[in-house]
């Protein structure tokens, strides 16, 4: 569904990611791990083309980025992007929010859109607040309606940046608890985090990755419990730490 | 005496009506046309390319850095000498246009800088195309920084108009001179000039105080 081969790229001078190779299956959780800066981010997001690679080969859904068959546009319509500060819009209500890319993008009749975000944000446990704005949600809600709003595009993989470090720690597992259902569902999944009960529960994999290279993999038994790499141990008794 | 000049000025009426009309029309003309071409220009200004942004912004400096004055001159005089005939009106409306263009498409695209990438980034991964990205997330949103500014400078404009008189339009201002010739009262004529400008401006500047409370608090799409 995903795969990196050899994947380089630079900011300027920085080298953020170094020679990655690393695929995802469909159905397959993939959890990614490491220390700040290391470039978690960089790698997820080019998976929708948010940044672009240098050289290698990344081909997602079948199809090349960078190649001049791909349209990345109908491509980023398969891949739903969660991201660490919500990004909801802030001007469009809850239900608004879950029914615009269905209804521009997608060309689902509005009457049709809405009645199946109703349901999505149900799901997600917001029933009693379609009509909200983003600033009348706590964190952990508008995280909540941020994937209802990839949800209800119906895509093929879903990537989480970290969603839920910018969240005080009593809504993290509200948060958690909806991704472990879109897991079970079946959804293949690339997230960023450092909570490892979710890792531990629905993740087949996790990819530890620092100063810009993968520098172990393994299923989150091995990882946690048994790390191969100094650095990898370095990370885990930081983040077991607190 | 105040009697006999109140009676004449009475009697200039009609020309009164007719300056407040031309100042009404050149003002709403050239507001509605800077208007469009401001936002497309705004909107190109912060699309990315690079050369395009360079080529509008230097139009904005110079237009920015040159009397109003002069522009309407090189309109009106310069522009006969390479075989563009234009009448006084036309070439008003097309210096003022030009101006309120200028304005506007600063304004605007600091409204579009103002919105934070992340919203557009969020459009992008939901799959929107280029102009559903402007329209639907993140113009609404560069609108609540740019409403208040925009009418403000609406004022300014329509303010600006009276420049025009200039080229021999009788305009408002226009109106004050020639009837002054009559009535020798600079005071009281250009006060009920002044008055003439407030009446128009004031519903303007009242809008932009409403505008900026409303934006203040309120959620959702700005309404007017
Ligand atoms: N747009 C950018 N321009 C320049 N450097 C960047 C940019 N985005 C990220 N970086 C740098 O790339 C490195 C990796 O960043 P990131 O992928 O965000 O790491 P992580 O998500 O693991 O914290 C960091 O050193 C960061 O400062
Ligand atoms: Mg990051």
């Amino acid at each position: 569904m995903i795969e990196f081969r050899g994947v380089n790229k630079w900011f300027g001078a920085l080298h953020v990611l170094k020679d990655i190779t690393l695929s995802v299956e469909p159905r397959e959780v993939v959890v990614v791990c490491g220390p700040s800066g290391s470039g978690k981010s960089t790698l997820i997001r080019c998976i929708n083309g948010l940044e672009t690679i240098k050289d290698g080969r990344l081909v997602v859904d079948g199809q090349r980025l960078g190649d001049r068959a791909t349209n990345m546009t109908e491509l980023r319509t398969e891949i739903g992007f969660v991201f660490q500060s919500f990004n909801l819009y802030p001007h469009k209500t809850a239900l608004e929010n879950v029914t615009l890319a269905p209804i521009h993008v997608r060309k689902i009749q509005r009457t049709e859109a809405e009645s199946a975000g109703r349901e999505m944000l149900a799901k997600v446990g917001l029933a009693e607040k379609f009509n909200a704005y983003p600033a009348e949600l706590s964190g952990g809600q508008q995280q909540r309606v941020a994937i209802a709003r990839c949800l209800c595009m119906r895509p093929k993989i879903m990537l989480f940046d970290e969603p839920t470090s910018a969240l005080d720690p009593e809504m993290i597992s509200e948060v958690l608890d909806v991704m472990v259902g879109v897991a079970e569902e079946g959804m293949t999944m690339m997230v960023v985090t450092h909570e490892m009960g979710f890792a531990r529960k629905v993740a087949q994999r996790v990819v530890f990755m620092d100063e810009g290279a993968v520098v172990e993999t393994g299923t989150p038994e091995e990882f946690f419990s048994d790390p191969k790499t100094d650095r990898s141990r370095a990370f885990l008794s930081k983040i077991l730490r607190h | 005496m105040i009697w006999f000049q109140f009676q004449s000025l009475i009697g200039s009426y009609p020309l009164a009506l007719r300056g407040l009309g031309m100042t009404v029309a050149l003002s709403a003309i050239s507001l509605v046309l800077g208007t469009l071409i401001g936002f497309t220009l705004g909107v190109l200004r912060t699309s990315g390319n690079r050369l395009v942004s360079r080529v509008i912004g230097l139009w904005i400096d110079l237009i920015r850095g040159t009397p109003f004055l002069v522009q309407i001159f090189l309109i009106f005089f310069i522009l006969p000498e390479f075989g563009v005939e234009l009448d006084a009106f036309t070439a008003g409306i097309i210096a003022l246009t030009n101006l309120a263009a200028c304005f506007i498409c600063e304004i605007v695209a600091a409204g579009i800088r103002s919105v934070p990438t992340g919203q557009v980034e969020a459009a992008l991964a939901s799959g929107l195309s280029q102009w559903q990205r402007m329209r639907q997330v993140v113009l609404p949103q560069a609108m609540r920084v740019s409403l208040p500014p925009l009418v403000g400078q609406y004022v300014l404009l329509i303010k600006d108009s009276s420049v025009v008189s200039a080229i021999g339009l009788t305009d408002l201002t226009r109106v004050g001179w020639l009837v002054v010739q009559r009535v020798p009262n600079g005071l009281l004529v250009f006060a009920i000039v002044g008055i003439g400008y407030f009446v128009v401006c004031y519903p303007l500047i009242l809008l932009a105080r409403r505008l900026e409370r409303r934006m203040s608090a309120a959620h959702g799409e700005v309404q007017l």
